[in-house]
């Protein structure tokens, strides 16, 4: 079954039951047209519409998506556990993430799902370093591999890649997830909990393609002394 | 004794009294409540004869017993400052539970609209 379009060749199935959680913040400006591209896969895009003070939702919901707000910003770590809880009370059977800033391709949503519906893995993290990461400074690929190494060191995992948004979960995983990190530390915490949890996992290649506008929007490289902060805080609090 | 040790006896008296009150009240625990009069009772102890200031800080190897006291100040402040923070981390996450709580179940009551709404749009058009 073609999933983008009757003329494109075929990249890989997807049950309905397959769920595309979108955190956004502020993404009023690109939000639309990411979501208009998640369409043409045969899943549910569902927008966690962050407490965002621009039309984020409104245009996220008007290019088809499903919308669930949260009153106050709270970051992208909740924003995801969010979107978890509501898919998986939805009936999801696999549950993708994706990033609203247009960083990621679509083109890789059905690959990541393929090897949990083949029942290989439990989750599938999407690793530019296996695949390309266009326009991508020297600073941000430095930081981006110290924290593949504190990553090992705290969690053990062995990644190319410890900090991507584009993922897939079963809904078996999906359930075993329980983010208490709010900001960006949560993507740490995913890989702890995968690892406490003793889930199948594996890397695959993926595009991510950086912007002016997704650079602009992004995390400045200063701010991952603070995520690695609030990951230890919080190993500390829990 | 001075004016200033009558004024910190006394204030130190009443946060005593305060903890044990607190405890029988069970507004905190008894190892809490014990700390806090431990804590209250050592300083007016402190204060009413600093020499045993002196002898405390001999015993770990400090000079001075007002050193003493400040190096005990200012850990105090940190185990405070520490407590403080995990305070307010607990209490974003509990902000962050109640404002899912409200956003998934906004979000899957519109989803439950939409699916009886559809079953009646299907038998409007047959």
């Amino acid at each position: 079954m073609s999933t983008l379009g009757g003329d494109e060749p075929d990249r890989g199935w997807m049950p309905p039951s397959t769920f595309i959680v979108v955190p956004a913040y502020n993404e009023g400006s690109v939000i639309g047209e990411v979501i208009r591209e998640l369409r043409r896969l045969p899943a549910t895009v569902v927008v966690i519409d962050d407490g965002s003070s621009d039309q984020t939702g409104a245009v996220a919901r008007n290019a088809g998506a499903v919308v669930v707000t949260h009153p106050l910003n709270r970051g992208q770590g909740a924003a995801l556990q969010t979107g978890l809880d509501y898919c998986l009370r939805r009936g999801a059977e696999v549950i993708a993430t994706f990033d609203a800033d247009g960083q990621h391709s679509v083109e890789d949503v059905p690959r990541l799902v393929e090897p949990i519906l083949r029942g290989e893995v439990d989750v599938v993290l999407g690793s530019r370093f296996l695949g390309t990461a266009e326009n991508i400074s020297f600073l941000r690929k430095v930081i981006l591999k110290i924290g593949v190494h504190f990553t090992r060191v705290m969690s053990g995992a062995r990644l190319t890649d410890a900090h991507n948004g584009i993922r897939a979960f079963s809904a078996s995983a999906a359930s075993r997830i329980r983010l208490t990190q709010d900001r960006m530390a949560h993507a740490s915490q995913i890989i702890d909990q995968i690892v406490a949890a003793e889930l199948r996992f594996k890397e695959m290649p993926v595009s991510v393609r950086y912007t002016d506008y997704s650079k602009g929007k992004g995390q400045k490289s200063v701010g991952a002394v603070r995520v690695a902060v609030d990951y230890l805080m919080g190993r500390v609090a829990r | 004794m001075i004016l200033f040790q009558v004024f910190a006896l006394l204030v130190c008296s009443i946060f005593a009294v305060g903890a044990v009150l607190s405890v029988l009240r069970g507004r905190i625990g008894p190892i809490v409540g014990l700390a806090w009069l431990t804590l209250w009772v050592t300083a007016g102890i402190a204060i009413a004869r600093p020499e045993t200031t002196v002898a405390a800080a001999r015993l770990l190897g400090i000079t001075r017993g007002a050193d003493l006291v400040f190096y005990l100040a200012i850990l105090g402040m940190i185990i405070g400052f520490f407590a403080v923070y995990l305070g307010l981390r607990r209490l974003e996450g509990e902000i962050t539970t109640l404002t899912r709580h409200m956003a998934v179940s906004e979000a899957l009551s519109e989803a439950e609209s939409a699916e009886r709404q559809e079953p009646d749009r299907d038998d409007e058009d047959s």
